[in-house]
């Protein structure tokens, strides 16, 4: 059997490219597309977990983290239309998205 | 009991499933109807009935189980109540708002209750997967209300970064759950409380419970998740940020209570193990929070970033109760919570009259607003005073137990959180200077224009009940405090 800390560092390293990506592009597609990574990463050790406890809580508690991620996105992605329809971007930079601060 | 003969083994589910079905049926009542009203008046109705029979069971001391999963009692009572007031105050208003009458109206209804839903159901949950499926199902919701408002660059701005933020929350805390999962093996919070697996502070632990801290943190927009929260607040329609200001805000309060006060109970294993840090980080959280909303609020030229960050703060003073963590310290923060969704969403509720009357947003609009319309500024003027705590209004009474209970409580123990109700009561006087501002825009400072000011019949009706309480509240604060000590002594057991 593959020992649990592989999956864990597996998905270690999934989070850390996530949030690598959601902290430095500035297209917000991007950033939606990064923050499914991190949510599978917490998948990966959801599964990893659940098969080495034995317990069924961990694939349940997957299932539902996929459901409410594709819930996410499909109303990310139809606000994002909604921006882009108004301001012809999705960059979050400076000319972007930014209009409000502080 | 009437409720269970209708809805049987369901009982503990009833006020959710009165709001299911509202929720449901709303956008085809719209689609048959094609009547704005007819919309508005069934959601309003059900809503009015969820209400009801929740009072209902709260009086009658009802307790019961649903699925082995939901549970009633009076903490859930208590808050399922807060979250029905403030539901009921967001669709009064939304008939007569002229930023929320050109939507589609049968989604938006439905997207408010079903955002209703998700917190009521986050209020009875005592396992960190329903927890986790409640806070989604209205933060999803509340993506698609703050966008809602539509041929507005504004609202799609804040929809943009409420999205973004709020899925970057979502991972942080899937991702500290999934690892308090692994060293328990449990996600029943007070199985975890109560496990034997925790033999002492290790990496996993550490990273679970800081994904988890931040995560919910980005829902209540403490400091250093708060920057949404503005953007969010001024880009919506008035309706909405009420909805988001004072509800949704409190269901990441309740989650906090209902995760971290449980799991960190006096006795349990993990508070042992590191009790003392994660009250101290609390404590740290809570100070950064007030401050920063506070001193923020002072620069701000729009009311509702105003509001906003006056709300940041408001969600600083609670966050007392998860560094003194003790019964009287909870109630009291569910009572504030309570007192909070009448003066700010009375404040809102003003904001957003004046929009329908044609004021703008800036504070210098309000310029001379004593003279043309007297019963709003009035009504503002003593809301405002309220947030400030000035006695004998509601704010000053429940600041003064919130305060009082980081001093040590009733019986007049000092504490280690002295240092703590300082900075709460320094914040609170600093936080006057920028209430005073608006306060004498209105009555001070002469406005260009004396016209007097309409507004729906309506918004005067939702404001005179937020009136009332915030002044009945203020000096009969047992009609409220009785039950949050009873919810406060059903959680933490």
């Amino acid at each position: 059997m593959i020992p649990l800390e592989y999956f864990l560092i597996l998905g270690a390293i999934l989070f850390a490219i996530g949030a690598y990506g959601v902290a430095t592009k500035s297209n917000a597609i991007i950033v939606l597309m990064c923050i499914e990574l991190m949510l599978n990463a917490a998948n990966i050790n959801f599964v990893a977990f659940g098969a080495y406890h034995p317990d069924i809580m961990g694939q349940v508690f997957v299932i539902m983290t996929i459901t409410v991620a594709a819930a996410e996105v499909a109303v990310g992605i139809a606000i994002l239309l909604n921006a882009y329809k108004m301001r012809k971007t999705t960059e979050l930079d400076e000319d972007g998205l930014t209009s409000m601060r502080w | 009991m009437f409720v269970e003969e209708i809805f049987g083994d369901y009982a503990a589910f009833a006020p959710i499933i009165i709001m299911l079905i509202s929720a449901l049926i709303l956008p085809a009542v719209h689609f048959a109807g094609k009547r704005h009203t007819v919309t508005w008046a069934v959601a309003l109705v059900f809503a009015v009935v969820s209400m009801a029979v929740n009072a209902y069971m709260l009086v009658d001391g009802f307790t019961g189980t649903t699925l082995g999963v939901y549970e009633y009692d009076a903490y859930t009572g208590v808050m399922l109540l807060l979250f029905q007031i403030v539901l009921f105050l967001a669709i009064l208003v939304s008939n007569a708002s002229t930023e929320t009458t050109r939507l589609h109206v049968g989604a938006y209804y439905a997207l408010l209750t079903g955002a209703t839903t998700g917190m009521m159901f986050v209020a009875g949950s005592s396992d960190l997967l329903t927890i986790f499926v409640g806070v989604e199902l209205t933060s999803i919701s509340s993506y698609a209300l703050v966008t809602m408002k539509r041929n507005d660059s504004r609202a799609a701005e804040a929809g943009v970064k409420y999205v973004i933020v709020g899925g970057l929350s979502t991972a942080l805390t899937i991702y500290g759950i999934s690892m308090i999962y692994g060293l328990t093996g449990t996600t029943d919070i007070a199985a975890i409380a109560a496990s034997t697996a925790i033999d002492g502070m290790n990496w996993i632990l550490a990273i679970g419970l800081v994904c988890m801290v931040a995560g919910y943190g980005f829902k209540i927009a403490a400091v250093p998740f708060h920057m949404w929260a503005p953007d969010v607040y001024e880009g919506a329609s008035s309706p909405v940020s009420l909805f988001l200001a004072t509800g949704s805000k409190k269901m990441g309060l309740s989650v906090f209570f209902q995760i971290f006060l449980v799991l960190f109970v006096a006795g349990s294993s993990l508070s042992a193990i590191c009790g003392e840090e994660v009250q101290y980080l609390f404590a740290i959280i809570a100070a950064f929070t007030m401050t920063v909303g506070n001193v923020v609020a002072i620069a701000q030229n729009n009311i509702k970033r105003m509001l906003a960050y006056s709300s940041i703060a408001q969600a600083g003073y609670i966050l007392i109760v998860m560094a003194v963590m003790t019964d009287y310290a909870l109630a009291s923060g569910m009572f504030h919570m309570f007192t909070h969704v009448f003066m700010k969403g009375g404040a809102f509720l003003i904001v957003g009259a004046l929009i329908c009357a044609g004021l703008g947003e800036k504070i210098s609009d309000y310029k001379g607003l004593a003279k043309r319309s007297p019963f709003l500024a009035a009504a503002m003027l003593l809301f405002l005073f309220s947030l400030a705590g000035i006695p004998p209004l509601a704010g000053f009474t429940s600041k003064f137990f919130l305060f009082s209970s980081a001093l040590g409580g009733v019986d007049g123990l000092t504490s280690q959180w002295v240092w703590l109700a300082f900075i709460a009561i320094l914040n609170s006087a600093i936080s006057l200077y920028y209430y005073a501002r608006v306060v004498k825009a209105m009555y001070i400072e002469k406005g260009e224009s004396t016209e007097k000011i309409k507004i729906p019949a309506v918004f005067t009706v939702a404001i005179v009940i937020c009136v009332v309480f915030v002044i009945v509240l203020g000096v009969y604060p047992q009609l409220i405090f009785d039950y949050c000590e009873t919810a406060a002594a059903a959680l933490l057991l």
